[in-house]
């Protein structure tokens, strides 16, 4: 890696100021130091934000429950509450990585990552979401790529817990200059769907403060499939949620990670559930809905199949 | 003939590893450890074309890096590079950071050159050369015997398959490096090596040193799987910086580099045809293969045995073959010894159309096995492993387990040759009643100095702990490299040799017999102040060659998911006389952690758009980790008649061939290349596309 300066931050505005022009903040660094080794990132100071106050927070509010930004991905595995009022939440943070990545990622850092296409990871390789002018997984090796995207990057979302906070209505509080902006799980990745060299929404001098998660009535899961028992990523992830009285769903939401630059949802889908009995017919055809514009590529077909097992099998889940 | 004791204490016994608590503790010094006085780092600069023509290299920006000490050439003048990671220069220094930032500021002048790393098309004429004199596709090795089509012809059941395995990676954990300090004419290295003699070797003839000034130590090392036998161009590049910075240099690549330049197992694109008659005797065969050691197979100093090619119809015995093997060179980094050259490659192959084949003859796969394995010993040991196992509770026809996760059972043997002899020790008895054994071998992890310690202390009537075993430094008497599963069988007669000696030279020196400890002592105490120096050597007759092996594997496989997880895997294997039980079993457990890796995980994966390796990493390049290992069941068939022989290949053979046969018993459907990965597994129960590898 690129030599760098290194500055603790002891406030959001402190942090803003040493990042300067060309400065990252650092938490975990999981993300952040490998993309340094590889010189994909090469900032010249590096402000740790692990000392900013109150952002290693797990806190239940009155409408919703609060998680700082610095909490780390096993607090959150091994929170009991959260366990069980979001199982979702705590199978998505159980998938991350391995017990040591876990013990130090962030959810800010989780939420905030990098694509993890080998290409873009590719020291040698200028690809398009590097600001080079080909994406070579388009017609290359592509069977961990995107189904869906909305420009011509093809590198999914990885982040476990974008889609189970999406599936749980979450909101993350971003500190952005002088103000403070809200943004749904949408909204920070909207921008990845629309430009090949975006990973999320978030500029430069952002700071990820907080996610909240709306108390709520509704259970949730989260499952995913990957080549390997553990720590590895998943090739496709589901989460979803709902309300069930009586065995009849509402407010239901359905989620699919790994398979598009954003956290992939379909309005019709989580639409088809409201009031239903769930059974197997039913949880196809929100597969159907959710997958039928799917783009496979030459390696990458077989998601859809897991996709739809996944579908099927978390919306179980919330049954029991 | 000598002949080992018949009453045996620590020989076969499950003593713990003598070294376990100095290298679970960090105390055990690892050659990537070793720190002498003034080192400086050692990076090297590494080509960033799959072929290209060099036609200037200047150092000169680099040597004005603060704390950069040297920079030198891999070989002056213009060249061509071959591969993506070939090596181009070296720089020494201070810090690694002066050496990220040096490499990076060196200026390469290079004409690409057009470039294939895909076998498929590598092999066509029309494909860009690799070697400009030489086409790819190798003429094939061709091995005709018997009337072939006259045989197929004949036959009752007939059997038609194609199969392809990977590249595959060596990635021992301690990376490939050395520090080499070769100042005023002495090279001394510290190597991670499994043969100090030939690294010694290696540096000699390459540097041209007189090899009375080299000596090589390599006390623990962190393994090498068949790819650590000579210093490698990043240890002659180690040296010379050395030279040129008057101080010693350490280069031990980065787990990036691994990927690229230090060896592989050649890739396999086999199409197998066999046929037997009615009653399942196996009457013909045919093979046409090829495959890639990349730009050329491992030379002498990589071990050899890293070619594209590989025994077939491998363990099975028919009467009329045809196989024609070739292989074809791409632009990626060369072939090594790879545990077990050839075998697991081979095994895949054959074994996954034995099972195609019972099912044309609806016989039981372990009976077709037993109907035609030549070897007497692997037969035994289907019967044992079989009933271990459970089989025939286990084994349903293909495709008939129900529900969306289905379970399914299959099996494979081994062969492997081993032996080895020609080891020297020497055994020194102090007065105050310890013992050094110094051997020039090495542990590559076996666990060479338990074997030691056990066979001299069982020898001598001392416990394990007593003995003082000092190997891996070629200043002790010499013994060959650890590969092809010789060391146990070339060492352990030395050790017999050089501690019956001992003790009978104790005896007469001192004329109290030594018997036991307490004997022993007082014996000891007779010697006065020198001790008593021996010198032994290999005998005939208490090693040998040969061993077999077979294993059996549970599989579960979710069709909705394509997933697979390995349940249980039983091993029988032999291995003459068990010398140390544990690590033998520790042996065991890496090779079916390792075939598993082969069979579900492990590929080398290929850019055809820029020719880079595209998973020079743990996180891309999977390998089996603790949450998927299987129940392992060892049965050890204990031969002492036999002779040491050693098992660390053989048990490293059949397992992706049990797992893959059992994954085809459990889909009905077979999943025809390695790894299997729930890609795979989907594709082949949809049946829509070939299950071959990414083209």
């Amino acid at each position: 890696m690129k030599s760098f300066q290194y500055a603790t931050a002891a406030s959001p505005v402190s942090a803003r100021e040493l990042r300067g022009e060309n400065g990252r903040y650092l938490a975990g660094g999981i993300d952040l130091l490998g993309e340094m080794k590889e010189y994909i990132a090469e900032p010249n100071i590096l402000v740790n934000i692990k000392s900013l106050p109150g952002l290693n927070k797990i806190e239940r509010g009155a409408q919703s429950w609060s998680i700082g930004t610095n909490v780390t991905i096993a607090e959150l595995e091994n929170h009991a509450e959260l366990k069980s009022i979001f199982p979702g939440l705590q199978q998505a943070a159980a998938e991350v990585g391995s017990q040591q990545i876990r013990n130090v990622a962030t959810v800010g850092g989780n939420l905030a990552q990098h694509s993890r296409c080998w290409y873009y990871r590719h020291r040698d390789i200028q690809c398009l979401k590097k600001g080079g002018d080909t994406c070579y997984a388009r017609h290359g090796e592509n069977k961990y790529h995107s189904l869906f995207t909305g420009n011509t990057c093809i590198s999914p979302v990885v982040s476990n817990l974008s889609i189970i906070l999406a599936a749980l209505d979450a909101t993350v509080t971003i500190q952005r200059g002088e103000k403070e902006v809200r943004l749904t799980i949408p909204e920070l990745y909207a921008k990845a769907w629309d430009n090949p060299t975006s990973h999320h929404s978030l500029e430069p001098e952002d700071l990820v403060m907080k996610v909240e998660i709306p108390v709520q009535q509704r259970r949730s899961a989260y499952l995913q499939v990957s080549e390997k028992s553990a720590f590895d990523w998943a090739l496709v992830s589901c989460a979803a949620s709902a309300k069930a009285d009586g065995g009849k769903l509402s407010q239901a939401r359905v989620v699919l990670g790994a398979i598009a630059n954003v956290p992939h949802q379909a309005q019709a889908a989580n639409e088809l559930l409201e009031g239903k009995v769930l059974d197997d017919s039913l949880a196809n055809q929100v597969a159907d809905v959710i997958l039928a514009k799917a783009q496979p590529l030459s390696q990458n077909a077989y998601k859809i199949q897991i996709a739809r097992t996944l579908i099927r099998r978390t919306l179980a889940q919330l049954k029991a | 003939m000598p002949s080992w004791p018949e009453q045996r204490t620590l020989i076969g016994s499950h003593a713990k590893r003598i070294d376990g608590p100095a290298k679970v503790s960090g105390a055990a010094k690892y050659a990537s450890d070793v720190q002498p006085d003034g080192w400086l780092y050692g990076m090297v600069l590494r080509s960033k074309w799959p072929k290209a023509k060099i036609t200037n290299i200047n150092l000169e920006k680099a040597l004005k890096i603060p704390g950069i000490k040297a920079a030198i050439m891999d070989r002056p003048g213009e060249r061509t590079v071959r591969y993506y990671g070939e090596e181009l220069a070296a720089v020494a220094g201070t810090t690694k950071q002066a050496c990220l930032d040096a490499l990076r500021i060196i200026d390469v002048e290079a004409k690409p050159l057009p470039f294939v790393v895909r076998e498929q098309q590598a092999k066509e004429d029309s494909s860009p050369r690799v070697w400009d004199d030489t086409p790819n596709l190798s003429k094939p090795r061709v091995n005709e015997k018997g009337e072939v089509d006259k045989a197929f012809a004949d036959c009752t059941a007939i059997a038609e398959g194609f199969y392809t395995t990977p590249v595959q990676l060596h990635h021992p954990l301690e990376t490939h490096g050395n520090t080499v300090s070769w100042i005023e004419g002495e090279l001394m290295a510290w190597s991670s090596t499994q043969g100090v003699s030939s690294v010694k070797d290696g540096f000699a003839g390459n540097l041209k040193v007189p090899q009375s000034q080299v000596r090589v130590v390599s006390e623990y090392m962190g393994g090498g799987f068949g790819s650590k036998f000579g210093q490698g161009v990043e240890g002659s590049l180690a040296a010379r910086l050395s030279k040129e910075a008057k101080a010693p240099v350490k280069i031990f690549l980065t787990r990036f580099d691994e990927a690229l330049a230090v060896g592989n197992r050649p890739s396999s694109f086999q199409k197998i045809k066999l046929g037997a008659t009615a009653d399942g005797k196996l009457q013909a065969f045919e093979l046409e293969s090829y495959g890639t050691a990349g730009i050329g197979s491992g030379g002498v100093s990589e071990g050899g045995g890293g070619g594209a090619e590989f025994p077939a119809p491998y363990i099975y015995t028919v009467p009329n073959i045809r196989v024609r093997q070739s292989g074809v060179n791409i632009n990626a980094g060369s072939a090594r010894a790879f545990r077990a050259p050839g075998h697991p490659t081979a095994s895949f192959g054959m074994e996954s159309i034995m099972d195609e084949l019972a099912v044309k003859l609806n016989m039981d796969p372990v009976e077709l096995r037993i109907k035609n394995d030549p070897s007497e010993v692997r037969r035994k040991e289907y019967q044992l492993g079989a009933e271990r196992f459970g089989w025939k509770d286990k084994y349903k026809k293909p495709g008939t387990s129900t529900g969306p996760v289905k379970t399914g059972v299959g099996c494979a043997g081994a062969t492997w040759g081993g032996g080895g002899q020609g080891t020297q020790a020497e055994a020194r008895i102090n007065p105050d009643g310890t013992v050094e054994i110094r051997c020039g071998t090495q542990d590559l992890g076996t666990g060479t100095r338990t074997l030691i310690a056990l066979i001299a202390g069982d020898l001598l009537g001392l416990k394990p702990e007593q003995i003082a075993v000092r190997i891996g430094d070629t200043q002790y008497p010499p013994s060959g490299g650890s590969g092809g599963s010789t060391t146990a069988a070339s060492v352990s007669p030395a050790i017999y040799d050089v501690c019956t000696k001992a003790k009978a030279e104790l005896e007469s020196k001192t004329g109290v017999s030594s018997g036991d400890a307490e004997k022993w002592s007082a014996a000891c105490k007779k010697l006065g102040v020198e001790p008593l120096v021996v010198s032994g050597k290999w005998q005939q007759g208490l090693s040998s060659s040969g061993a077999g092996g077979v294993q059996f594997a549970e599989v579960e496989v979710d069709t909705e998911t394509g997933f697979t997880r390995v349940k249980k895997i039983t091993c029988v294997q032999d291995g003459g006389l068990i010398v140390s039980k544990l690590t033998c079993e520790s042996q065991v457990n890496g090779g079916i952690l390792m075939g598993i890796g082969y069979a579900l995980y492990e590929e080398r994966i290929m850019d055809d758009l820029s020719g880079v390796v595209l998973n020079p990493n743990f996180e891309t390049y999977k390998l089996t980790g603790l949450a998927d290992a299987p129940e392992i069941d060892i049965l050890l068939l204990d031969m002492p008649e036999r002779g040491v022989i050693g098992i660390g290949e053989p048990v490293t053979i059949p397992t992706a061939s049990a797992v893959a046969n059992a994954v085809a018993n459990a889909l009905g459907v077979r999943v025809g290349s390695l790894p299997i990965t729930p890609a795979r597994v989907l594709t082949a129960l949809t049946g829509k596309s070939s299950s071959s590898p990414s083209a």
